[in-house]
């Protein structure tokens, strides 16, 4: 390369700003609709677990404790791919997706949120059945079904609905 | 981890069956825009060069001896960065057949069937994951910033009042029902009796 070739090269370099990002020190903008670290509120969470169903890695999943009466729902970052679904099908707005992304860690235990939601028991057998905040919910928004389903377990709940169907036949054979 | 690293930090790059989202991260990483070298971080050829093994990828079942080769000519102390959701706990590909699924499986099978210790691990989540995710990993190896993400676990008790008062409702359904209580309260009959 000439002198001048040289001499041009330099004052291109130095009239330029620098380009990289001071990131680790000053932190750096995050565009609007970045999707990071998916998040549950758990005093909003109705343990529904449509996040769940729609999750495609199964990062988000769920449990039922019958010995302590816990619903455990578990979100492990680990898996997660950001996609957003469980944002779309929460009901309620529970779990959203916040704007962080430093979400490295040395451990894998640090890469787990639990949510843990007190089962209601069957008024038949006693049995838990689904959590207190889901029955509430679907009593206020929930599709116009008889309320007392709400409170059996499945098993309770079909021999009651065969029950009711011996009752109404009866009756109508009287 | 500054005491374990006390020089710049040497990476070799593994693909273990990657979409080649998380290796074109790991190039990202080192342009101008987040520039990784200024951490002294470098991409060399060979696991005998290196300090840590950046690991993309869910370990497919072929691969695994090669991992492990790589694991071993990894010079004490081992570190590898687990890059993007498929390493860290095998992402959506978790439970297929052809892929062991993420690393915590992986190191089952060194500890089974090899008798290695698993080296220490750093998990950068992501999908891919971030270049800044990376650049983070990189401050925490080198001790300039602390780690942020926590283990967080809450146990939700509803009080004792809204308890009663979804019973109460309940019941006073069941009491509008004439035929109900009965067949509620004390436990019916099975199925095949009636």
């Amino acid at each position: 390369m000439s002198p001048m070739g040289r001499l041009r090269m330099l004052i291109d370099s130095l009239s330029h700003p620098r380009v990289t990002e001071k990131y680790p020190y000053e932190p750096i903008p995050i565009p609007e609709d970045f999707r990071g670290k998916p998040e549950i509120d758990p005093e909003k969470c109705i343990g529904c677990a449509a996040c769940a169903r729609v999750c495609p890695p199964n990062a988000i999943t769920f449990r039922d404790d019958h010995e302590q009466g816990y619903r455990v729902l578990q979100v492990f970052l680990g898996r997660c791919i950001f996609c957003g679904r469980c944002q779309d099908s929460c009901p309620v707005g529970a779990i959203k997706l916040t704007k962080e992304f430093e979400l490295v860690s040395l451990s894998k235990d640090d890469l787990y949120q639990v949510v843990k939601l007190e089962l209601a028991k069957c008024v038949r057998c006693g049995k838990y059945t689904v959590p207190y905040r889901y029955i509430k919910y679907l009593m206020e928004k929930g599709p116009k079904i008889l309320k007392y389903e709400l409170l059996l377990c499945p098993e309770c709940k079909s021999e009651v609905m065969t029950l009711i169907k011996y009752h109404y036949a009866q009756e109508v054979h009287e | 981890m500054v005491d374990v690293l006390k020089k710049s930090i040497w990476v070799f790059h593994l693909n273990s069956g990657s979409c080649n989202g998380c290796d074109i991260e790991v190039l990202d990483v080192f342009t101008p825009r987040p520039d990784f070298e200024r951490f002294g971080v470098k991409l060399v050829p060979s696991p005998r060069h290196a300090d840590a093994i950046a690991l993309t990828g869910p370990i497919t079942r072929a691969m695994v001896p090669k991992v492990v080769e790589a694991i071993k000519a990894l010079p004490e102390p081992k570190i590898v960065l687990a890059i993007g959701a498929c390493a860290c706990g095998g992402g959506i590909w978790h439970d297929t057949y052809v892929v062991v699924g993420g690393i915590d499986e992986f190191y089952k099978i060194l500890k089974e069937e090899y008798g290695m210790d698993p080296p220490t691990t750093i998990y950068i989540p992501g999908c891919p994951a971030k270049p800044e995710a990376l650049i983070y990993a990189a401050g925490i190896l080198a001790d300039i910033i602390k780690q942020k993400q926590r283990r967080r676990e809450d146990v939700i008790r509803e009080e004792d009042e809204e308890k009663r008062k979804i019973e109460t409702i309940i019941r006073e359904e069941i009491g509008s029902r004439h035929f109900l209580p009965k067949i509620i309260v004390k436990r019916g009959p099975k199925e095949g009796s009636v």
